[in-house]
């Protein structure tokens, strides 16, 4: 695997908690990898498929959801609808040969700035590990 | 010290917070004390498993080959001869010598599961063949295994043998699918309640043979002829009443027949009272001294001036039976299967 | 869609050196100015600062931009701010996009090189998207003057009478005879052991003289529509079969009734007997006779004697049997939910005999029988006996799984220690028990209260019953004292049962009706469990009382309180902004399948027959939160969301990579 493999990483937040998490870890300058960037949503549930498989196509590398705590939801379980919308993408993606492993959702509350950065970390590191999706350059 | 055994669920949970589990059962006195009869199981607010504790514990034991030697022998008989009373296999059926009990090898609409005890115990064939009689003359289509019936492991289960049970439970399960079997009705709860909760991956219906009499009465297929006046209280047994809420059956049964008049006990129902017959109860002997529930249970019968205490269950006749055997009591109290019942007023 | 050229303006904000020291600004700018319909893009040191806004509107009027980008700190921040700075200059605040490079880009990356690729992607984003945002009106509805509230005990009557001080009218709908709720059943109160008859009855009085307070009882609320500001209520009253206009309270039909003191009286919970005709207590509002259908032989059997009784007796010739229901219509701008709680049914726990003994009570039987206007007038008697000894349980249906009730009711550990202080004061030489699984004694003065108790001499075990038996003519209460890890059996001639709450039997119907949902508990779901405790996920719906969740008396009135506050709120300004960025279906598209009512928790999606057989969804945009979750559901992409559409987001995801 090539050291210079820098992964492209969309990330969907949702505006109540997981956005104001990731909000924290920057007031707080916490330091995470720069491949994640970020579009913001009014709720995790609002991410629709569509959004995740246009981002593979686009060229991305991993995609990242975060929500707010299963409870905590503004609009009440937007974030357990988007959790079983996620689990047949997830399916889906598998099914593309792009792995499911590269599509991860997350909790993160508005006080969770460090976790916010850990996510991040951990899985732009993750996605690094497994390197460019195989045969992307064909589809 | 405690109110009859020093048999303590919390202890033996708290205690395995922080010590191996092996060594607090060993160390512990009580552990065969429990009946599994789960009255603690049904009242918990916090929804332990205490049943399921006791028996994970003394699987403990049963690994460690410290178990008592009653109950090491039930396991033998078991794995030898199918059945815990150390009689062989040949004789399971000879109970149903002349009755003209069809084998289920035949075909029927339903197989009669008899159970170990009431095939090889004396005192209980006579409620394996009063129920014969009953199906019989409702003109139900039922056969029976033979010889070829094995024990349902219920008991080995609660003695702490899982591997046995489970090795039980599929050749079981394999010889009822070879007799396309759909619907079992069995004697005994204990049977019953194993069948129906405890064998994975068994798709039949079950029965406990209360509930048939009980519809085929209501169905007009069974009427009776005979009267008995008789002043009649219930035991409901642990494994069917509050395990399996098979309350009402049973009842409904003893009042359709003539000139019984049932009176309840203080404790019926979900508040019954455990005769210590269950949870391999029937082969150790309790650690304490104190005597048995089933002496209670017999002295609340004749506080409500019952003349007869029926019963469902093969464990509670015996247990209670005894009671009014070794305490001289055969002249005011008699104990009963309630298909012994029904055969009489037949 | 575009009708007029698009021209942007992209700002990028220095923000001192917290975005200039790690990205490169003047880069980001030169990258951003080659994007398609960027007329200018510039760099600022303070964004935020009046110059800065300055020049935001300066550019808008002078190089005629229609869309804006400010590339700063999170939209969180200053969102508002630029919205306002735009709309100052003449464009719709909807017009602007945020590129968020300070929390999410320069102040969480080191390496200048990175950080300044990042920035540009996201600024680029926020240009692809803000060059297909569309302008969008804010809406506000008028809020009517006029409060609904269902449910009249102590939680219904305090914000009633709130509301209605407060200059606005109320509706107070309670589905009994009479107002005042359990509380009006209670002997004392803990801990300061009030009178609850002297401290509720006043406010019950209150109610009914207040000129803005109309109240509606022995009726029911059978359909609610409409949004906040404005629902339209219909509301059934049941027939009383006596005029209330007529009839002066005298209770001669009561007297004269061939029924009378046959009939199982509710408010003693079956301790005593009244008549058919009856007022549920003593001091009720309204103070007028209510025939109880049921029971009634002329109701019931169409005849009763030569003529009926009650009607001879009456001097005011009130009864009137040919009443029927009556459907009452209001429109009403807030309502406050505050039916309150059920009391657990003991019989669920059959070890402890209840329904099977007469001597074991629940905790508000016990009420009953201390209480000076109960049936015994206060005299603890069982059987004509006084107790010697009496055990007390706890807990008895709540932190219970068995019966499916994992919380704590929260006020049972309370009134169980008022309950023994009442006997020790009324029969000193009696032994009282209690056995408890833990004390929670929480609230101002309740620990002092529950010390107090336990110095009386009563005796407190820790450790649940296990069964309660027969013993000749008393009770022998069996339980293990988990202290000492040993059996305890206590004889007893009185059991009380501290019964917990329970939601109310119909509190799904109810839910339903409101369009509210329930937590796990069952009782109503507030909205945020600790800052907005008293609001529902429906706008202009409150929660005040048990109906939330259990507890004391002085915990409801304050939540009543709030509820009031927050319906008020509403109803001084007389107008409410409602969410722009809602959800709107494209009708043609629609095929009617539905699952947008069913993903929506906020019934704002309905289905409407626009053709015979034709369905298509209609989305109410004064309910609609803007959530997103029907446009992710919908197969056929009817739905879009405003400021959020999908090719406004697809065209960020592009932009990103
Ligand atoms: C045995 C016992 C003792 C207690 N002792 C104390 C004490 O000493 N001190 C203390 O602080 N607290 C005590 N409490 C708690 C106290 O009773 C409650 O805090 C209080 O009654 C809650 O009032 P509420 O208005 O929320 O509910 P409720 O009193 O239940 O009132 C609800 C009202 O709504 C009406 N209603 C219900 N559904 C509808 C509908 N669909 N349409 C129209 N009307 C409807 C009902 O008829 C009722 O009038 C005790 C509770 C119990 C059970
Ligand atoms: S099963 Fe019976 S004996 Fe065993 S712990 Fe439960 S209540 Fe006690
Ligand atoms: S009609 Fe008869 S039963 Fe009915 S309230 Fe009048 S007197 Fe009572
Ligand atoms: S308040 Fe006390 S008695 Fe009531 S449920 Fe809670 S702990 Fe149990
Ligand atoms: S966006 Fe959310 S709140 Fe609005 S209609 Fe759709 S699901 Fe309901
Ligand atoms: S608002 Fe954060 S997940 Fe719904």
């Amino acid at each position: 695997m090539s050291e210079e493999f820098e992964p492209n990483i969309v990330g969907f937040a949702c505006n109540w908690c997981s956005y104001a998490g990731a909000d924290l870890a920057g007031t707080s300058r916490m330091k995470y990898p720069p491949n994640i960037r970020i579009i913001r949503v009014m709720c995790s549930g609002r991410v629709s498929p569509s959004f995740v498989l246009k981002a593979f196509q686009m060229g991305a590398d991993g995609v990242l959801i975060t929500g707010c705590h299963p409870g905590d939801c503004h609009y009440i379980a937007g974030n357990l609808k988007c959790e079983k919308t996620m689990e047949t993408t997830r399916k889906l993606i598998d099914v593309l040969g792009i792995g499911e492993e590269r599509l991860r959702l997350e909790w993160v509350s508005a006080s969770e700035g460090s976790k916010f950065a850990d996510v991040v970390t951990d899985f732009t590191n993750h996605i690094r590990g497994l390197g460019p999706i195989l045969g992307k350059s064909q589809g | 010290m405690l109110r009859k055994s020093h048999f303590n669920i919390r202890k033996f949970i708290y205690d395995t917070f922080d010590k191996d589990a092996a060594k607090v059962v060993f160390e512990r006195e009580g552990i065969w004390d429990c009946t599994t009869c789960s009255a603690c199981l049904k009242k918990c607010p916090k929804g332990v498993d205490t049943t399921g504790i006791v028996m994970g514990l003394r699987s403990l034991m049963v690994e460690d080959g410290r178990i008592p030697p009653p109950i090491r022998d039930a396991l033998k008989s078991i794995a030898i001869h199918k059945n815990p009373w150390k009689i062989s296999a040949e004789e399971r059926s000879k109970w149903a010598e002349g009755l003209g009990v069809k084998n289920i090898s035949e075909g029927a609409d339903i197989l009669y599961y008899v159970g170990c005890t009431p095939a090889y115990d004396a005192r209980l064939q006579k409620v394996a063949r009063a129920i014969v009689e009953i199906l019989n003359r409702a003109g139900v289509d039922f056969g029976i295994l033979g010889n070829e019936e094995g024990c349902c492991g219920s008991e080995i289960r609660r003695m702490g043998d899982v591997w046995t049970f489970e090795y039980l439970a599929e050749e079981n399960i394999e010889i009822f699918k070879k007799y396309n079997v759909k619907k079992i009705v069995t004697t005994s709860p204990h049977c019953y309640n194993t069948f129906k909760n405890e064998y994975k991956g068994a798709n039949f219906e079950v029965q406990h043979y209360t509930e048939l009499v009980a519809s085929l009465i209501e169905e007009g297929r069974l009427s009776f002829t005979h009267q008995i006046d008789k002043t009649v209280t219930y035991h409901d047994p642990c494994f069917l009443g509050k395990q399996n809420g098979i309350f009402d059956p049973p009842r409904k049964v003893l009042t359709s027949i003539p000139g019984i008049k049932l009176v309840e006990m203080d404790r019926a129902r979900e508040r019954s009272l455990c005769c210590e017959g269950g949870g391999g109860r029937m082969w150790v002997e309790s650690e304490d001294s104190e005597d048995r529930l089933a002496k209670i249970r017999v002295g609340e019968a004749m506080d409500v001036g019952a003349q007869i205490l029926a019963t469902s269950c093969p464990f509670c006749l015996l247990t209670l039976e005894d009671v009014v055997k070794t305490g001289d009591l055969e002249e005011s109290i008699k104990v009963m299967d309630i298909a012994e019942l029904v055969k009489e007023a037949l | 869609m575009e009708t007029a050229e698009i021209r942007i303006g992209v700002y990028i904000c220095h923000c001192g050196i917290n975005i200039a020291s790690t990205v490169d600004v003047d880069r980001v700018r030169d990258s951003i100015s080659q994007l398609p319909n960027v007329i200018v893009s510039r760099d600022f040191k303070y964004m935020c600062s009046d110059p800065g806004q300055e020049l935001v509107r300066r550019d808008i009027k002078e190089k005629g931009l229609n869309r804006i980008v400010v590339a700063s700190c999170s939209p969180r921040m200053h969102e508002p701010t630029f919205r306002m700075t735009i709309q100052q200059a003449g464009l719709n605040p909807y017009c602007l996009e945020m590129a968020n490079i300070r929390e999410q880009c320069s102040w969480v990356h080191e390496d200048r090189e990175y950080a300044t690729a990042k920035a540009v992607k996201l600024v680029s984003a926020a240009v692809a998207k803000v060059s297909l945002l569309e302008p969008l009106e804010e809406k506000e509805v008028e809020v009517r003057p006029e409060a609904l509230v269902i449910g009249g005990g102590i939680a219904g009557i305090q914000a009633s009478l709130d509301i209605a001080d407060a200059g606005f009218k109320v509706y107070l709908v309670e589905r009994e005879p009479s107002i005042g709720g359990h509380m009006a059943q209670l002997d004392k109160t803990f801990p300061t052991l009030d009178c609850s008859a002297c401290i509720l009855t006043p406010r019950m009085v209150e109610v009914e003289r207040h000129p803005n307070i109309e109240l509606l009882s022995y009726s029911e609320v059978i359909d609610v529509s409409g949004y906040i500001g404005n629902f339209h209520v219909k509301v059934r009253k049941k027939p009383r079969y006596i005029a209330m206009d007529k009839c002066t309270g005298c209770g001669m039909c009561a007297e004269a009734c061939r029924m009378k003191g046959k009939i199982i009286s509710e408010f003693d919970v079956g301790m005593g007997k009244r008549s058919v005709p009856y007022i549920p207590f003593p001091y009720a509002v309204p103070s007028k006779y209510t025939i109880d259908p049921e029971n009634c032989l002329f109701i019931t059997k169409g005849k009763c004697g030569k003529s009926p009784a009650c009607k001879d007796a009456c001097s005011s010739d009130a009864i009137d049997f040919e009443q029927k229901e009556e459907i009452v219509e209001l429109d009403v701008g807030t309502i406050v939910v505050a039916t309150g709680f059920d009391l657990f049914d003991a019989r669920e726990k059959p070890e402890y005999g209840y329904g099977l003994y007469d001597n074991v009570l629940s905790g508000l039987e016990f009420e009953r029988l201390v209480s000076s206007s109960g049936p015994t007038q206060g005299k603890i008697v069982i059987d004509d006996k006084e107790p010697r000894d009496v055990v007390f349980v706890q807990c008895v249906g709540s932190r219970d799984k068995s019966v499916g009730n994992e919380y704590c009711s929260r006020v049972c550990c309370m009134y169980t220690a008022k309950q023994a202080h009442l006997i020790h004061e009324k029969l000193p030489d009696a032994k009282l028990t209690v056995f408890y699984i833990d004390i929670r004694a929480f609230g101002k003065g309740y620990e002092e209260f529950y010390d107090r108790v336990r110095e009386e001499g009563v005796r407190y075990i820790r450790g649940n019953v296990s069964e309660i038996i027969k013993k000749g003519d008393r009770l022998l209460v069996m339980a293990e004292d988990t202290l000492l890890g040993e059996p305890v059996d206590i004889e007893a001639d009185l059991v009380v049962l501290a019964t917990g709450i329970v939601p109310r039997k119909d509190v799904k119907e109810v839910g339903n009706l409101l369009k509210i949902s329930r937590s796990p508990d069952g009782f109503f779901l507030e909205s945020h469990p600790k800052m907005r405790p008293v609001d529902t996920a429906t706008d202009g719906i409150y929660l005040a009382g048990c109906a939330q969740g259990p507890k004391d008396i002085p915990d409801t009135v304050a939540q009543a309180k709030g509820a009031a506050s927050s319906a008020m709120t509403k109803m001084a300004r007389g107008k409410v902004k409602v969410e722009v960025t809602t959800a709107s279906v494209d009708t043609f598209v629609c095929r009617g399948c539905g699952r947008c009512v069913e993903v929506c928790e906020y019934g704002a999606p309905n289905l409407e027959e626009v053709e015979p057989g034709i369905f298509v969804s209609q989305i109410n945009d004064s309910i609609c939160k803007g959530c997103g979750a029907c446009s992710v559901v919908c197969p056929s992409g009817a739905i879009s969301m405003k400021h959020f559409k999908n090719e406004q987001i697809l065209s960020q995801i592009a932009a990103v990579i």
